[in-house]
């Protein structure tokens, strides 16, 4: 009993860093621009797809196929920004419209070039882990340093560097940071294009990991919001830990109760810690 | 004078009798009921609730519960699920709005709990049939002069009774906000904070815009489920609820005819253009953006605009 | 139209024509194309139009005197319940179509049913969804015709899948996640009850459809300590299951009613034994059946693109077969519009295509079908199985 929660603890935190790269494009793109973005499922999709007709048609190893799946995601990023999101900034109710429909055109898109029949990609990396009786594959490993390492070089960039420091200054006062001189367009761009670049780099570890459907990113956006909320918008560690804390609780509640009720743990989670504090667990009060 | 405009749709079917275009206006007089009485938390008192679709839903397994189990007639068994109604949206509700949270918070807990009750109902095989969902073979009765009583069966009687719901739904809810409490709802809508300085109890309001509107989307429902004849989990689903705020949106939220006009927009454009399914997907995502874009105040709100500024 | 003539120019034109002026039967055709449950229904869809245009290249078929083309409308549905209804309605009122294939969604026939009742008698509904089998035979459901087979009963083939797994791997418990939908419930209630009837213990979990990690749940059920794993119906979901059992190391032994060969073919230094019922195999059949290679050929000439095998079993419901068999129906009852004659002709009819096709006598259809069995390296036997 014990080594079956420990594995599925564990693969529970894999599981979680995956909605934690999610959350994180929800906080930064929420504390820059004002908005959701809840295509940013669809911007997963691009990015898991990208990497398997890369992987799998052209040939490309799935290392080098990484860079252009990443860079197509950001592509789209920059597309629906310009044409987008540049007109919603600050306001939640557009911002959410404007989405939903993205995500209408974008997955009729996906379903008109591949179809709705699922595809699976070819293994990276088989085998796995033996430790005590708990099996962890290798590849989920890997994506998990993969994913723990990008959101940690966010923070870090962000917390060090000029550009970091420009944008917590625009996300606390935004006019002040314009007086400053802080370029705030092309910061929100950026910001926009990153968090769509970080939601297709989860998609291309996603290829690795699991089948390829048109819908695959609507569970995701969901559960990436979730762990934003739970982790405190506005926080970078948060959103990772946000998103680990879900996928823990899912897979621990789904050894002791049933599995059908899965999603419903994470969610009676974030509405308890909500109850306590709440901007959540690393959020400063709003 | 705009009472007027209720004249054609009332006359319609003695004019016109093919099915398919009634069909078409049935479902959308339901959906309008549940988009007005979105608008009403949504668009007067500028409350996302993502809490929409679980009381729609909830409300027609409740009525069909009552009616199949406890052999109510239809109207009296809307009572339990308007008491269930009533009840689920003062526990969510003093839960959200107690704590104070804010507009994004408030949107992702109501669906959260939108979700909770979607899997319970999806779930609770013995009283729900779960995910295959329920057959309803019972109809509302109504007792008309002259006839007697008669079961709502049949695209015509269903016509008016829909459209008798709509026009209940769009009363109510100017009404209310015609009165006191539909200030209340707009100081709340247009700045909270002030709106306390100024002793209005935005908790009591708050709670009052959200009871109504889930009422309103209950007494819809349960109309949805006894028309379409089977009531399954997907109506308490998030893409519902989106469906809904879409109609909302794209017909005007500041008003109670916008809601309509997007209902019908939404529900019967996909008849009048052929083409195929991902095609029509992508057409109704560029509708949404554009009236975004083009029409932030949606349809309805454009036109005024216009008038206005003519 | 018809144009109406007095008696005489009627026999004059009668002998002036050639015996064979160009009329249509209408068809229609709902299913799911795109959207996510479009697996269900997107084969039926390819498969028709296929079948239509080579009738109707061919010259059409002939009933009495007469020669007919078809007319196929096909609607995609999006496996949305309330556009179907609307669809089915134009298809009955407006566009006078009385065959309509499909659907294969349960809960789309559900909500379609109360309304085609009212057209019993006047119009037949082919499709395979598993829901039909509640109401093919019942009083006031002539139109009803399951085109697809049943696992329970005598004359289905649960029985023989669950003997042929207990023969070879001599399984006494079973491990089974399921989706938490409609196909998903009732395969879930059939096979509970055929395990129950045979003294297997079984362990069932279900999932909600769109899950990707299983881990947690498998890790659980493996527990159990069971013999084999039998993973839901579709190949989405089977791909990730089957991959993260062997990942985990949970299971090795898998068995399938409803999904392909390609994960277990995927995995296979992984995997113990594979057992999986395909109505048919065609990367094999098609080696070996003329038909089905000439389907294959086909295929990719109208379509221009490559022939889906992994989908291409799902032919066996509503697709291709069936539409030459309502013609037949329609010669042997002599008549394009005697629905009651049509349908005693369908139902009566024993059809050589891709499969081998029969009707019970309520109107739900008999097919053979393959158990492919995979073992550890990829190694493949399969066994065809005469309808019963």
């Amino acid at each position: 009993m014990l080594q079956l929660v420990v594995g599925q603890t564990l693969n529970g935190v894999i599981v979680g860093t995956l909605y934690g790269i999610i959350a994180l494009g929800v906080t930064l793109t929420f504390g820059i621009t004002g908005i959701v973005n809840f295509a940013l499922g669809e911007f997963m999709m691009i990015g898991a797809y990208a990497t398997w007709y890369l992987v799998d048609h052209v040939g490309l190893p799935f290392p080098v196929a990484l860079v252009p799946a990443v860079a197509s995601a950001a592509l789209c990023g920059l597309a629906a920004d310009q044409m987008l999101f540049r007109f919603t900034r600050n306001n939640l109710v557009n911002g959410l419209l404007v989405s939903i429909g993205l995500i209408s055109i974008v997955e009729a898109g996906a379903l008109a070039l591949w179809t709705a029949t699922p595809k699976d990609m070819s293994y990276v990396l088989t085998g796995a882990l033996r430790l005590g009786g708990v099996s962890l594959p290798k590849i989920k490993l890997l994506a998990f340093g993969l994913l723990a390492g990008v959101i940690f070089l966010t923070y870090a960039a962000l917390a060090r560097t000029w550009i970091g420091r420009a944008a917590y200054a625009f996300a606390q006062n935004p006019e002040a940071a314009m007086l400053m001189g802080v370029r705030t367009d092309l910061m929100q761009t950026g910001v926009v294009v990153y968090s769509c670049a970080l939601a297709g780099f989860g998609g291309a570890l996603y290829a690795s990991l699991y089948s390829l459907e048109p819908a695959m990113g609507g569970l995701y956006i969901l559960k990436g919001v979730e762990a934003a909320i739970l982790g405190g918008i506005g926080s970078l560690i948060g959103s990772l830990v946000g998103g680990v804390t879900i996928g823990v609780t899912e897979a621990i509640g789904s050894i002791y109760l049933p599995n059908a009720f899965r999603d419903a743990y994470g969610l009676v989670f974030v509405i308890v810690i909500l109850l306590f504090k709440p901007s959540g667990l690393f959020g400063n009060e709003l | 004078m705009k009472a007027l405009l209720w004249l054609p749709l009332l006359a319609l079917p003695i004019v016109y009798r093919g099915d398919v275009v009634l069909t078409i206006c049935i479902f959308s007089f339901l959906l309008a009921m549940a988009a007005v009485s979105f608008t009403l938390v949504f668009g007067f008192t500028g409350q996302l609730s993502m809490f929409h679709a679980a009381a729609f839903g909830l409300a027609s397994y409740v009525t069909y519960l009552f009616v199949s189990r406890a052999h109510l007639p239809f109207w009296i068994a809307l009572g339990p699920a308007m008491a269930m109604t009533v009840l689920l949206s003062l526990v969510v509700g003093t839960i959200c709005f107690k704590f104070k949270l804010k507009a994004f918070y408030f949107a992702v807990v109501t669906l959260a709990f939108s979700e909770l009750t979607r899997l319970l109902v999806l779930n609770w095989n013995d009283l729900t049939n779960g995910t295959l969902g329920l057959l309803v073979l019972e109809k509302p009765t109504v007792w008309v002069p002259g006839s007697g009583v008669l079961r709502i069966e049949g695209t015509i009687a269903w016509y008016y009774l829909s459209l008798a719901g709509l026009i209940l739904t769009v009363g109510v809810c100017w009404l209310v906000l015609r009165s006191w409490i539909g200030r209340c709802f707009a100081a709340i809508r247009l700045d909270e904070d002030l709106a306390q300085t100024l002793g209005v109890d935005i908790f009591r309001y708050k709670l009052l815009s959200f009871t109504i509107a889930n009422l309103l989307a209950a007494l819809a429902g349960s109309f949805y489920g006894f028309y379409t004849g089977y009531i399954e989990p997907s109506y308490l689903s998030i893409n519902q609820g989106l469906d809904i705020i879409a109609m909302v949106l794209l017909g005007g939220r500041l008003s109670l005819s916008g809601p309509i006009v997007g209902a019908f927009v939404l529900t019967g454009l996909p008849h009048l253009i052929e083409l195929s399914g991902e095609v029509r997907a992508m057409l109704y995502g560029v509708i949404l953006i554009l009236s975004i874009l083009v029409m932030p105040n949606g349809i309805v709100g454009s036109i005024a605009g216009w008038r206005r500024a003519a | 139209m018809r144009i109406r003539l007095g008696w005489l120019s009627a026999a004059a034109l009668a002998f002036a024509l050639p015996a064979g002026a160009q009329e249509t039967v209408k068809i229609g055709q709902i299913e799911a194309q795109t959207g996510p449950n479009a697996i269900y229904g997107w084969m039926s869809s390819q498969g028709l139009p296929i079948a239509v245009d080579q009738i109707n290249k061919s010259g059409g078929f002939k009933v009495g005197d007469k020669t007919y083309k078809l007319d196929l409308t096909s609607v995609d549905t999006r496996g949305d319940p309330k556009e179907a209804s609307i669809q089915l309605k134009k298809m009955l009122e407006n566009d006078g179509i009385r065959f309509v294939f499909g659907p294969f969604l349960s809960n789309v026939f559900v909500t379609i049913e109360p309304y085609a009742a009212q057209f019993n008698g006047k119009f037949l509904l082919m499709g395979g969804a598993t829901r039909m089998h509640d109401f093919v035979g019942a009083p006031g459901h002539d139109f009803v015709i399951r085109t697809w087979n049943w696992d329970a009963g005598p004359k289905g083939f649960g029985n023989l899948m669950v003997e042929q797994l207990v023969k070879n791997t001599g399984a006494k418990k079973i491990a089974m996640l399921i989706q938490n939908d409609q196909g998903g419930k009732v395969l879930a209630d059939i096979y509970t009850a055929m395990f129950k009837e045979k003294h297997i213990d079984f362990q069932l979990e279900m999932f909600d459809p769109g899950t990707k990690d299983f881990t947690a749940v498998l890790a659980k059920l493996a527990a159990g300590k069971p013999d084999v794993l039998f993973p839901g119906y579709g190949d989405a979901a089977i791909a990730d299951i089957v991959r993260q059992s062997t990942e985990g190391n949970f299971f090795r032994k898998f068995f399938l009613v409803r999904g392909s060969l390609g994960p277990g073919l995927k995995n296979k230094d992984e995997i113990d034994d594979y057992f999986v019922y395909v109505p048919k195999y065609f990367e094999a059949a098609e080696k070996t059946d003329p038909k089905i290679a000439k389907f294959v050929a086909d295929y990719k000439a109208y379509y221009k693109r490559d022939f889906p095998y992994d989908q291409a079993p799902l032919c066996s419901s509503s697709c291709y077969d069936h539409v030459f068999m309502l013609v037949e129906a329609m010669k042997k009852a002599g008549s394009v519009s005697d629905i009651a004659k049509i349908r005693q002709a369908l139902v009566s009819m024993t059809y050589d295509g891709l499969w081998r096709i029969s009707y019970d006598e309520k109107g739900e259809e008999i097919i053979n079908f393959d158990v492919v069995h995979m073992t550890r390296g990829g190694k493949i036997s399969v066994n065809s199985v005469e309808a019963r």
